[in-house]
């Protein structure tokens, strides 16, 4: 890893930052819970064809407990949801983290120059001496450094606003498979049939995105491997921000010089 | 009095008549049972030769005073006691004629096994000096006791086409729990169904428990139900001939029918789907008769399908919608699933069930043709999910990449 900016004088690299407070983290383990149970209660009937699921419901109410179990952690998830969005409207803290979260032409940038520079193809180019004078006159195409993150990088804002569009989706057609009476009052069966497939497969898209995407990014990443424990302990280290975050970092830095400065 | 009893009856006054007018001549039965009333009478090979007096009181033949020598007829005239030992078989068709001529005729008077023939008399069945009315609930014939009589042979010792175990599945049936546990002697036992003295093997066209026959028989106590099969397109194309059709047998077993409430039961909620795609989803049989298949596997990717396979019982199997006995097309408007009674249908299970409910398909065989909407929607995801799981692939394995990369560089 680069070692990033040099470290400025007012943040030491072991001092503690608070990345997720209390409620950030309940929300999450929340989340955890509620999504993983959907996703055991819900899987086996999109992927019903395979032979493990059926071991799962062996016994003669079982297929009717997961119902219940379903539509419990639907309700539970969407309580947390709406919890988030009370905490994200009503505390400075969660407006903060939303406008941070929002994301910005610059995430496209970062995701492509992240890409190129993981690849460092352009670099090799130029190290045989190939394109050496378009390289020369435009260095961006070299991606020598990582782009700098401010305090949610790409992934954590794709990741973000997956799951609020996820949520979006799978609440909307859920509501109407849990209520089918209702549905096809207002909604033709080919509507609800659409209703189905749409919660099933949004369902595999969240399944997988989480399988890969995110624990590659928390867990098996070598960075962070066995496990970052912001989603426990909710702190981050200078040294972490710094070599992370260094847009935060900066901006922190920022506001403590300008405090020092004011109190002179 | 039907002619036939009458014609017994008569023939029954004409041989007491003889006893009678011969009881000068012949032997009594207390002759008789002075020796065979010894408990210790033996043959020479050692078979009790004992006749209990009190047995043969209480038996149809001793409360009518038929005499000994009225079915051991070749002792009629001997006078010299001890008799010979070898005596000639009873005869029972001196009697009981028209009996006699139905089991001759049947699978158990026929060598129908050319290696090992097992014939069955008169007395395997009723007994010999014990023989009571068929309706006298000590009787061996008496219909709660029919399957211990026939199952003296058929559970083990004769070997039928379809296997021993075959015959022993009737003591799991509901036929047979109705017989015994609920003690109710008009439920089906083995002669309800297979006949008594003209008992012929399955596959025998004269059988009552051939194809040609079967409706018949189990319609005569299941009559409302015999009534709605061959009111359904079943019972239409069965009385058409049609071979492939399916009758009783096919959906429900044959030994081992379960009550449908039973979770063993063939066509139990969760299991009839099975039963039903046999057919259903047989591309020849629907090319043949021009009935629409891959039921089953349309059913199965239903939530219905899904959750029924899972074991629940609440939701709609293929009886349900379809009906079961009267099962009809659905341009038939009796038919549950006729466009217009769809919303009646459904409404069973989901109240307030409107038009809405027949705007769409339900058997799904391709939902290109039949379900663009689906079709679409699911495209739209696989491209979806096949891109976005690309793109993280790709990202973790160019950031694993650098990691290498930088590890070489550096070392």
């Amino acid at each position: 890893m680069d070692e990033g900016l040099i470290p400025s004088p007012l943040i030491r690299d072991d001092e503690v930052f608070l990345r997720m407070n209390f409620a950030e983290r309940l929300q999450h383990i929340l989340l955890i819970v509620t999504f993983t149970t959907l996703i055991l209660t819900g899987l086996p009937l999109v992927l019903y064809e395979m032979k493990i699921f059926k071991a799962l419901f062996a016994f003669e109410k079982a297929f009717y407990i997961r119902g219940i179990v379903h539509r419990v952690a639907a309700v539970l998830m969407i309580a947390n949801i709406l919890w988030h969005i009370a905490y994200t409207i009503f505390t400075p803290r969660g407006r903060s983290n939303f406008r941070e979260l929002m994301p910005g032409w610059k995430d496209a940038k970062d995701a492509f120059q992240v890409f190129w520079h993981n690849i460092g193809l352009t670099g090799f180019l130029y190290k045989r001496g190939l394109f050496k004078a378009f390289f020369e006159k435009h260095p961006y195409w070299l991606f020598k450094n990582e782009p700098e993150f401010g305090r949610y990088n790409f992934i954590e804002k794709f990741e973000y606003i997956g799951v609020a569009w996820g949520s979006l989706v799978m609440i909307a057609s859920g509501f109407f498979m849990w209520n089918v009476e209702l549905s096809l009052r207002l909604f033709p069966l080919w509507v609800h049939d659409i209703f189905i497939i749409i919660h099933g497969y949004e369902a595999i898209l969240a399944f997988l995105t989480i399988i890969i995407w995110h624990m590659y990014n928390v867990h098996l990443n070598p960075e962070v491997f066995p496990m970052s424990k912001v989603w426990l302990n909710g702190k981050i280290t200078g040294h972490e921000l710094r070599t992370l975050h260094p847009l935060e970092y900066k901006k922190i830095a920022a506001e403590r010089a300008a405090r020092a400065a004011a109190r002179k | 009095m039907n002619v036939r009893a009458l014609s017994r009856s008569a023939l029954l006054a004409v041989v007491l008549g003889l006893g009678a007018a011969s009881a000068g001549l012949a032997s009594s039965n207390d002759d008789c049972l002075t020796c065979h009333g010894d408990k210790d009478l033996k043959s020479g090979a050692g078979a009790s030769m004992f006749v209990d007096a009190e047995k043969f009181a209480a038996s149809i033949h001793g409360q009518a005073e038929i005499a000994c020598v009225d079915c051991h007829a070749d002792l009629a005239k001997v006078k010299d006691f001890p008799h010979a030992e070898k005596l000639k078989p009873v005869d029972c068709s001196a009697c009981h004629d028209q009996e006699a001529a139905q089991l001759r005729a049947s699978v158990h008077l026929q060598p129908h096994r050319a290696e090992n023939p097992i014939v069955v008399t008169c007395a395997d069945c009723h007994g010999t000096h014990d023989i009571r009315k068929k309706d006298d609930s000590e009787s061996s014939v008496f219909s709660i006791n029919i399957p211990d009589t026939c199952n003296k042979c058929h559970l083990e010792r004769v070997k039928i086409r379809n296997g021993s175990g075959f015959v022993q599945q009737y003591l799991q049936s509901a036929h047979f729990k109705a017989l015994r546990k609920a003690g109710l002697s008009m439920s089906a036992n083995c002669v309800t169904c297979h006949g008594g003295h003209d008992v012929k093997a399955a596959r025998d066209p004269q059988s009552r428990v051939s194809r040609k026959s079967i409706i018949e028989t189990c319609g005569r106590c299941h009559v409302g139900i015999k009534k709605d099969y061959l009111e359904g397109v079943h019972g239409k194309d069965y009385l058409k001939g049609i071979k492939d059709v399916p009758v009783c047998t096919d959906c429900h077993s044959e030994h081992g029918i379960l009550s449908p409430t039973d979770p063993g039961s063939v066509v139990y909620a969760t299991r009839v789907a099975d039963v039903c795609s046999r057919c259903h989803d047989d591309e020849r049989l629907g090319r043949q008769y021009g009935f629409l298949t891959s039921r089953l596997k349309t059913y199965a990717a239903s939530y219905h399908g899904t959750a029924s396979k899972f074991g629940e019982t609440r939701v709609a199997n293929c009886a349900s919608c379809h009906g079961f006995h009267d099962i009809r097309t659905s341009s038939d408007p009796k038919s549950p699933i006729y466009a217009a009674n769809l919303a009646a249908t459904c409404g069973k299970c989901h109240p307030g069930a409107g038009v809405n409910f027949a705007k769409g398909k339900i058997h799904v065989v391709s939902a290109k043709t039949e379900s663009q909407g689906s079709h679409v929607a699911k495209l739209i995801y696989i491209v979806i999910i096949g891109g976005l799981i690309s793109v993280f692939l790709l990202f973790i394995a160019s950031d694993l990449f650098y990691r290498i990369r930088t590890r070489w560089t550096k070392a």
